[in-house]
């Protein structure tokens, strides 16, 4: 996803991912806080996603892979559930500031032909949502505050896009009155 | 080079432009003149512009009501091209006195907006005026936005008799939500696509082999 000095994909690719050890590592318990212990073989630690999909999918010569990745939290059913029922109450932020992008991430990954209905209608549902706030500013810092804190970054980028395109017109007409 | 219609108060020799000659100036004789120059002759007092039907009240109304009551989640359509033509608006004259009353031209926003500012003596009620198209623009943009949550990543969205300015509007937001969409369905993308492959290099491989076979019983 995009390019290397992509803050966003680095960003994206910090968030962490649960992973379970197949094999037992030799000093390297220091990850789990263990320092100078060997990781046990089926020990859970939560990794950064870039190292947990390394790790998965490295196949050694002989053995299976080292560790087996699970569905982050965020994208846990109950997650989804919660976004089925009401895509705009979720506060997406909270629940990871890269929400979509560690989505589409995941689903490089793992075969989820349900999770990309869901986040698809989560999405446009709450881009509807973001036009609309970005054309009435009030509503952004009033009743529509909690919802706009929510947003994760692409959503935000989203709202600065439409804010911006209307702000471009009115600068416009605008400009042109003065001449 | 949008055309305007002018009505003259002094005479002026036809100019000649790059875009064409312009006709002689002849008071009280109506004329048609790019929308610069129209301007100019305003600003100077040479000359008074009369504003295209279009943006007439009653024709304005007409829109709107066709917009909110009628038009459900479309625009109202775009100026019919005179048959035969060939080219399209800008070049084709859409804001001349014999311009279509009821339809909305490609640049209706930024010439209704240029017209109001500069001239807004030759219209007979331009506060009527700029109020109608204050209300078209809210309603056709909250019909953009509406247009959204029926987007799909391969999917398509009918914009028939949308404004220049209001593709430029939406174009970053509407840019940003299909990319959303794509990126999170770019694995069934892929997936897809995969599958395409396999099935055309597994088609090609079946029918390699039976020419193999001809071959062979050929030997």
């Amino acid at each position: 996803m995009g390019s290397y000095y992509n803050i966003d994909a680095i960003l994206t690719d910090a968030q962490k991912v649960p992973c379970t050890f197949d094999l037992t590592v030799p000093g390297l318990g220091y990850i789990d806080g263990n320092v100078g212990g060997d990781m046990k073989e089926g020990s859970k630690v939560e990794l950064p996603l870039w190292l947990g999909e390394m790790l998965a999918l490295s196949q050694n010569l002989n053995t299976s892979s080292l560790v087996t990745l699970d569905l982050p939290t965020a994208l846990s059913p109950r997650v989804l559930n919660a976004l089925k029922a009401d895509p705009r109450t979720v506060d997406l932020r909270a629940i990871a500031p890269y929400f979509y992008n560690l989505g589409a991430r995941i689903l490089e990954l793992f075969e989820e032909e349900e999770m990309i209905e869901v986040l698809s209608e989560t999405f446009k549902a709450r881009a509807a949502v973001i036009a609309d706030q970005a054309h009435n500013p009030r509503g952004a810092l009033g009743e529509g505050a909690d919802f706009m804190r929510g947003l994760d970054e692409n959503e935000r980028q989203l709202f600065r896009a439409a804010h911006d395109s209307a702000k471009s017109v009115r600068t416009w007409i605008a400009e042109m009155k003065k001449k | 080079m949008e055309l305007v219609t002018v009505i003259p108060r002094q005479r002026l020799e036809g100019l000649n432009l790059l875009g064409g000659p312009t006709p002689a100036l002849t008071p009280p004789h109506r004329a048609t003149l790019p929308l610069w120059l129209a301007l100019l002759l305003k600003r100077q007092r040479r000359a008074n512009i009369s504003p295209p039907p279009w943006l007439h009240p009653t024709s304005l109304s007409a829109i709107l009501t066709f917009e909110t009551d009628h038009a459900g989640a479309a625009f109202s359509p775009p100026p019919r091209l005179p048959p035969g033509t060939t080219s399209s608006p800008p070049f084709l004259p859409s804001s001349t006195v014999d311009a279509a009353a009821d339809a909305l031209p490609y640049h209706w926003l930024e010439l209704g907006e240029i017209l109001l500012e500069a001239a807004p003596d030759d219209f007979e009620d331009p506060d009527a005026v700029r109020r109608l198209m204050r209300d078209l623009r809210e309603c056709r943009m909250a019909k953009l936005r509406a247009g959204v949550e029926v987007l799909e990543a391969g999917g398509g969205f009918k914009m028939n008799g949308i404004g220049g300015m209001e593709v430029s509007e939406g174009r970053a937001f509407i840019g940003g939500v299909i990319d959303g969409l794509r990126k999170i369905g770019a694995s069934r993308e892929q997936q897809r696509r995969d599958k395409e492959r396999e099935e055309r290099e597994n088609g090609y491989t079946a029918t390699a082999g039976d020419d193999y076979d001809d071959d062979e019983m050929d030997m």
